[in-house]
């Protein structure tokens, strides 16, 4: 079995038995519905409808129902992409770079960090979808035989990457997700007394028995996956970064995106690992497996994925000014100084300074902090999208065109509507879906369980 | 055992009993044919099972259901007889001659299928070359206005022409006196016609125009004895001094001047005019002037008296006009004697007396200004219809016609006369609408739409322009002239009658006949000798002095006060009468970029000190003032309007129409968000603008477009002004807009292309040693087309290349090109919301841009930061230079938009055309995030069924979307589009030469803004035709690509502009 220095903290916390982490993740699917959760998934979802209601009537009447203009032709639509695949990105870098680094403290906050990464993707994949003229024919960017003559799809255009790269990150993900949900469902369909549910889980669990086999091969499958999703984490925001990188338009057209692109997408990402998880674990009592040495690494991601973002802020600016491209530089500029440096400013509030927080120990062992400071990241990279689109977008390069871009309600109520998708597909999985990865959790118990770690110092 | 084991396949066969026997003689058992089946008589027994109905029901259903799911069908009727000259798909031209009393234009209708859908100039025999402007190139909706009246009506209801007719003969028989008000008539026929009326009735004839130039007309009588209002030849004129004259737009045939003020300013030339213009507000004219001076209108006498002055030796001045404007302005007149022009557009008799003085003194009379063969319109006579309203009031009239003017809504005391109307028995009108007037009269007897009429128009001596109908009328209107001739009991209709006035004996049977009529048609015009002048006024023209004493003294008495108010007329609404087209409502006015409003513009300074908005943009709306004159009130937006003089208001007249809700027309009427109209507190609609006709002065019986007093306020709230253009400087990007003073580019003008210091051709630098001066350092540059991405397009010297030049020098930004390229490629009308939040769909724009006082030069040496600079070169200056940039597609051969389209939605052709496939468009709108010149257009809504465009976008309404070209797709919700250059004209000239046999000859394919354009600014063309126009232009020295160095490779060229200025400002 494998030792672990004394040192180091012990990951699950209490006098946990195998029995007892059973207990704890399983306990909430089996009995019924908390009042709190009814109540949320209620709210949610009639934010959620909300939201469908925006949609339908935006695909019923026409883009001009958001603010969009002849010279802002983006604002809301892609920044929310942006913004929601940058989320997904944590729960891939946890479960596929965490694993293959070893580092034990992802077990527990890998499951739902994975959840969290399906349904940001799926919230994602909305907005390219509805910010299409004709979502009708929306499928026209798939390379599918056609009947057209010999049309095809455009592989110089970032946007086909896009649908490449969105669609890849998103099965693997998916399936990766899955692989490691199977144990775990079939440990709850062998507790499940009731015909129904149990039934339900069995065809989920696809006949999981417990062999060594089984095992074997999962760790086989999970490896292989992880070795796949890995590139996947930084190919997909790179490509993301094309869109704009590949561009002509000043303040897009920049060659430091992607990593740029990449480490604003897992800082954003862990801050919304933590806001969920930091009501998760007070809501669901799983104080002691997500306890404040998970919080304080992923603080730790943070303010380091933060800092890379801000250095690549301030490289921008310097770049604008080094370039002496009078467009180049007229874009930073206003980016700061200009009619939109509110946003700008906000943007570089909430991502490089406040992060930097976190170089204070009290601070990124502070519950409260921390759940703040994942919000704050969050606002922070929602604006860092808006600046890099709206604010490049709204003075490019002939002044006789400069304009103005304004969100209306459609655009607000679109954005807040997946906000609601997002936290009732989550709320469903917390109520159905086991949340920790128990039979992996049950595997550094011994060596990281805290009373395993008395009883081994007790020895020395 | 095995042989005895057997099989039965039943006891039939075990037995083999005689029906097994029968059975198994019959090869196909069961079968029965269908003629058996249906001829058996049981069958009628039988009932049809629950199960089976259900089952047939279903079937029944469905297969219904499906048919009835194929999409409507939209019959096309085919012709019986199909007309000789008509060929489905192919356009037939019919020359004609556009004349409302505001603009005259010689045209060419395009017809397809027998509908009229374009109007363009009749540039080979028109008058003054057949130049039209955006007025008149939009005037073919007018054929298709929803709102005509659609038959004869008595009241307000409907009628027929013979009791029509009979009514009104006998009202005129009762009638003791009787007048006809008209515009100007300038129709030899239709004078003859209005005199056989006034001969039977013994009536009056009145004519009277919206906009007055009786004052020019008085001075013109007092100086040579003849009320006329000459030609002007700005072509000849080396220097140009215009006091407040819009001439290059509104001011008199300013479509002609805008053509011949363009051949004197070709920086090529022998030699290029000088412009100077004072004025108050910033005109089109203004925006062109090489120098360009602020005064207010009250001193437009004073300046032409300090000019006259001068010139004379004197050395007046005029009160806050810097000394240096005079002292230029008159060397140059006096340097270019005879060559030189004064023009003033005020309307007061004396200020017009001293201009005269002045072009007498300068000898303009004979060579740059015409007297001997004035023009003919522009005849209205303010103090006759005074008198007649007088007349009207005091009862003495018992039958008043109106006939193609609409003084209810234009006249300066519009109450009186409507008070005067209510006077008179019997009011007949033969207007196309139930305009202001018409709803007033009894009887309206609608006018056929000119495109329906014969006509003939003289507006000078020695040609005759025809009208000539391109449709049978839509409606049950009768020509003007034939009511006239009918009430005169001449039966002849009037077709005949005008052939007979150039023919005395024409006969039905020479209807075809006479070769000379036919290539008149042909031609849209005859020409005639022109008379000799009279000898009397030869010795007039060259009478040595005109006393103008007593002008001189009447302009100086006249007191400012502390605002004045000029009123202008737009290029595109012009004097209101097609206020209800939504083409000319949408599109930008050249100097404000506004639509659809009008609005109060004011200096900056001033507005800073009212307190006032001065940042106009989506969600910063302007302020609203009061303006009160004449006791009258109007609260209207302001506009901050750079070059406008400190203490003087602008306010377009042309607004305000159908303010009694009159049946004008949907577009002419506010609309709200939803597009629904807004209806006002009195629960009327709501006019777009308001109309400040009463707001000028009247001076010797004539409205003068001033008020030299008026009050302005700050009023209570704002109010959203649609701009299409927020930003107003070019920010120091000399790569969007080349520009040099006159004097740099003649000491350069021999350079090669991309040589001159005004014109230098981008490089990159590179880290080697490009010029070999042993140093790599940032002087080692290559040019921009060395460094490429991709592979290039194989156009250059294969097949053609389209494309286009632009001369900024050229370029009035009257806007005629906007409205021309709106209508051949059905662009949509979006209305005043979408234009606010930033959304017109015009495929082609005028960027109209002014200098600022600051420039990174500047700031650097006043030490300012970068931040404090941009944000001072963002505002123009005080009184600015101006440029007018056309904008529209530059179809790059490198596009931008081409590369980023998931689904190759836009492609470049092997011709150099960068086209858009509207059908395989998805509408992500990435090609237009990515297009440097941001020309793309996105159709944001379903434009031609979308509840909110129905008051105005033409393809909602039955009618007016006849007037759509059938050869350009309308396009649906969510695709983008843009400039095609024309495509359709393209194929059509390609077709052509193939059926020819020939290549496609240089200029047999024009675009609709280089073919509207009156200063022959846009010139398309082949540019791998070595012979073409376009590519000698494009090889011009002062050619250039906006944004080079971005590297896009466009196949449009710009022209870098030159000023006659003497040294380079900035």
């Amino acid at each position: 079995m494998q030792r672990e220095a004394a040192i180091r903290e012990p990951l699950i916390l209490g006098n946990k038995s195998y029995k007892d982490i059973t207990d704890d993740v399983v306990g909430p699917i089996e009995g019924a519905a908390p009042r709190t959760w009814k109540i949320l998934v209620t709210l949610t979802g009639l934010v959620a409808f909300y939201g469908v209601g925006c949609i339908l009537y935006l695909l019923g009447t026409g883009i001009g129902v958001w603010g969009l203009n002849k010279t802002v032709g983006w604002a809301w639509d892609i920044t929310n992409f942006v913004w929601w695949v940058g989320i997904g990105h944590a729960g891939t870098l946890i479960s596929a770079v965490l694993l293959l680094f070893r580092q034990k403290w992802r077990m527990a906050i890998n499951r739902s960090a994975e959840a969290m990464t399906i349904f940001a993707v799926i919230m994602a994949a909305i907005f390219p979808g509805i910010h299409m003229g004709r979502i009708w024919v929306g499928y026209w960017v798939f390379p599918l035989p056609n009947q057209f003559g010999s049309l095809w799809v455009n592989f110089n255009s970032p946007l086909l990457w896009d649908v490449f790269a969105i669609s890849t990150y998103f099965s693997v993900s998916l399936v990766f997700w899955y692989i490691g949900l199977v144990p775990d469902f079939a440990t709850i369909r062998d507790r499940m007394v009731k015909p129904l549910p149990k039934k339900i889980y069995g065809i989920l669990s696809f006949g999981w028995s417990g062999r060594a086999k089984n095992w074997t091969r999962f760790e086989e499958v999970s490896l292989v996956l992880a070795g796949i999703a890995t590139p996947l984490v930084f190919s997909v925001h790179s490509i993301v970064s094309m869109d704009f990188a590949t561009s002509v338009i000043p303040g897009w057209h920049t060659t430091i995106f992607p990593p740029y692109f990449v480490s604003g997408a897992v800082f954003s990402g862990f801050a919304m690992v933590q806001t969920l998880l930091l009501i998760m674990r007070k809501t669901m009592k799983l104080e002691s497996y997500i306890h404040i040495k998970h919080i304080e690494y992923m603080n730790i991601v943070i303010i380091v994925t933060g800092s890379i973002v801000g250095v690549a802020y301030l490289t921008e600016l310097f770049i604008s000014w080094y370039s002496g491209v009078e467009y180049e530089s007229y874009a930073f500029i206003n980016r700061f100084s200009g009619p939109y440096s509110w946003a700008y400013w906000i943007m570089m509030t909430c991502n490089v300074i406040t992060p930097q927080l976190y170089w204070f120990k009290k601070l990124r062992r502070s519950l409260t902090v921390t759940f703040i400071l994942s919000i704050v990241v969050n606002i922070g990279m929602w604006f860092e999208r808006y600046v890099i689109i709206v604010t490049s977008l709204h003075r490019d390069y002939n002044p006789s065109s400069w304009g103005e871009f304004h969100a209306t309600t459609i655009d607000i109520g679109i954005f807040i509507g997946t906000l609601g998708i997002f936290f009732t597909l989550f709320l469903l999985f917390a109520r159905f879906f086991p949340v920790l990865a128990l039979n992996e959790l049950k595997s550094i118990l011994k060596s990281s369980g805290e009373n395993y770690k008395k009883i081994d110092n007790h020895h020395h | 055992m095995a042989e005895n084991k057997r099989y039965w396949s039943g006891l039939d066969e075990l037995n083999k009993t005689e029906a097994y026997k029968e059975a198994l003689a019959v090869e196909f058992q069961g079968q029965q044919s269908v003629d058996e089946f249906l001829g058996d008589e049981r069958l009628k027994e039988t009932n049809t099972g629950r199960r089976d109905f259900l089952k047939f029901m279903g079937f029944s259903i469905t297969a219904a259901t499906l048919a009835a799911c194929e999409t409507p069908v939209v019959k096309s009727i085919p012709y019986v007889n199909k007309p000789e000259e008509i060929t489905p798909g192919i356009a037939n031209y019919y020359a004609s001659t556009y004349f409302d009393g505001q603009d005259f234009g010689s045209v060419l209708v395009k017809t397809r299928e027998g509908r009229p859908i374009f109007i363009k100039g009749n540039k080979e025999y028109g008058f003054g070359g057949g130049v039209l402007n955006a007025r008149i190139n939009s005037s073919v909706l007018g054929l298709y206005d929803s709102a005509r009246i659609q038959s004869p009506m008595i009241g307000k209801s409907a009628s027929d022409w013979n009791t029509v007719d009979e009514k009104i003969m006998a009202a005129l028989s009762a009638a003791k006196r009787v007048a006809i008000v008209s515009g100007s008539v300038i129709s030899p026929s239709t004078t003859r016609a209005i005199n056989e009326f006034k001969a039977r009735y013994n009536a009056d004839h009145v004519q009277y125009e919206a906009i007055s130039y009786q004052g020019m007309r008085d001075a013109n009588q007092n100086a040579f004895g003849k009320a006329a209002i000459p030609m002007y030849h700005f072509d000849k004129a080396k220097v140009i001094v215009s006091i407040a004259a819009d001439f290059l737009s509104t001011w008199l045939t300013g479509n002609v001047f805008a053509a011949d003020y363009a051949k004197g300013r070709r920086p090529e030339g022998a030699w290029m005019s000088k412009h100077f213009q004072f004025e108050s507000a910033m005109s089109v004219t203004g925006t062109n002037a090489d120098a360009r001076y602020m005064i207010s209108p009250s001193q437009e006498g004073k300046l032409a008296a300090a000019i006259l002055d001068r010139l004379n030796g004197g050395n007046a001045g005029v009160e806050g006009v810097e000394e240096g404007a005079l002292v230029k302005a008159v060397a140059a007149l006096k340097a270019n004697k005879g060559n030189a022009l004064v023009v003033a557009g005020s309307n007061d008799v004396n200020v017009q007396m001293i201009v005269n003085a002045i072009n007498m003194s300068l000898d303009s009379y004979g060579n740059t200004i015409d007297i001997k063969n004035p023009l003919r319109a522009f005849a209205g006579d303010d103090r006759a219809f005074a008198k007649l309203v007088n007349d009207m009031k005091s009862g003495a009239v018992d039958a008043v016609i109106f006939y193609g003017t609409n003084p209810v809504y234009s006249y300066h005391n519009a109450p009186d006369l409507r008070d005067a109307m209510s006077k008179v028995a019997t009011k007949v009108s033969f207007n196309l609408v139930a305009d202001e007037t018409a709803s007033l009269c009894d009887f309206c007897c609608p006018d056929n739409h000119y495109l329906e009429s014969w006509n003939d128009l003289s507006m000078v001596e020695g040609r005759v322009d025809l009208v000539q109908p391109a449709i049978t009328p839509l409606f049950n209107t009768r020509q003007a002239q034939t009511s006239l001739l009918k009430w005169c009991g001449n039966a002849a209709d009037y077709y005949t009658y005008l052939r007979q006035t150039h023919n005395a004996g024409y006969t039905a049977d020479m209807m075809n006949t006479d070769q000379s009529w036919n290539a008149a048609v042909h031609n849209g015009c005859m020409m005639k000798a022109v008379a000799e002048a009279p000898a009397e006024m030869e010795a007039e023209v060259s009478a040595p002095a005109l006393d103008v004493a007593g002008a001189i003294a009447a302009v100086t008495a006249i007191k400012g006060g502390s605002f004045e108010l000029a009123t202008y007329l737009k290029a595109g609404i012009g004097n209101g009468s097609q206020a209800a087209n939504p083409w000319l409502q949408e599109l930008p006015d050249p100097v404000t970029k506004v639509t659809w409003d009008n609005y109060v513009t004011m200096a900056q300074s001033d507005m800073e000190s009212m307190n006032l908005n001065t940042y106009l943009a989506q969600r910063d709306h302007a302020s609203l003032v009061k303006v009160t004159a004449n006791g009258m009130e109007v609260i209207l937006p302001a506009y901050p309007q750079p070059g406008q003089k400190p203490g003087t208001v602008g306010i377009a007249l042309g607004y305000g129409r159908g303010a009694g809700n009159e049946n004008i027309g949907r577009a002419a009427f506010q609309t709200k968000e939803n597009g629904e109209h807004i209806v006002g507190e009195d629960g009327l609609f709501v006019p777009i603008g308001k109309n400040v006709f009463p707001m000028t002065t009247v001076q010797n019986g004539t409205p003068v477009y001033a008020n030299f007093s008026v009050e302005v306020v700050a009023a209570e709230g704002t109010y959203p002004l649609a701009c299409t253009q927020m930003h107003h400087t070019y920010m120091g990007r000399d790569s969007v807009v080349k520009e040099t003073s006159y004097s740099a580019f003649k000491a350069e003008a021999d350079k090669p292309k991309g040589k001159a210091s005004w014109n230098m051709a981008h490089g990159l630098a590179v880290h080697e040693d490009v010029n070999g001066d042993g140093v790599i350092n940032a002087q080692d540059k290559k040019p921009i087309s060395d460094f490429d991405l991709w592979h290039e397009h194989p156009v250059e010297g294969v097949g053609h290349r389209w494309g286009m030049t632009i001369d900024l020098s050229s370029c009035i930004g009257c806007g005629s090109c906007i409205t021309a390229c709106h209508i051949e490629n059905n662009v949509p009308v979006v209305g005043k919301d979408e234009v606010l939040r930033h959304r017109d769909m015009h495929w082609m724009r005028i960027d109209r841009f002014y200098s600022s006082d600051y420039s990174l030069e500047r700031g650097e040496e006043e030490g300012l930061g970068a931040i404090d600079t941009y944000g001072r070169m963002e505002h123009p200056s005080a009184n600015p230079q101006t440029v007018h940039m056309p904008m529209m597609c530059q179809h790059c051969n490198h596009a931008p938009c081409e590369t980023v389209c998931p689904v190759l939605a836009t492609t470049h052709s092997n011709e150099g055309l960068n086209q858009m496939t509207y059908n395989r468009c998805i509408g992500t709108r990435y090609c237009a995030n990515n297009c440097p010149y941001k020309v793309r257009r996105f159709n944001w809504f379903n434009y031609m069924g979308y509840d909110k465009f129905k008051n105005f976008n033409p393809s909602q309404d039955s009618l007016s979307r006849m007037v759509l070209n059938p050869d350009v797709t309308v396009r649906a919700r969510g695709v983008m589009e843009k400039c095609s250059m024309c495509v359709q004209r393209i194929q059509t000239g390609k077709l052509d030469a193939k059926k020819a046999g020939t290549p496609v000859a240089d200029g047999a394919v024009v675009s609709a803004c280089s073919e509207a354009c009156p200063t022959h600014a846009i010139t398309f063309g082949d540019l791998n035709d070595n012979k073409s126009n376009v590519r000698g232009i494009s090889q011009n020295n002062r050619a250039y690509h906006a944004l080079e160095e971005v590297g896009v490779q466009p196949n449009i060229y710009y022209m870098a502009k030159v000023r006659n200025t003497e040294d380079q400002e900035a």
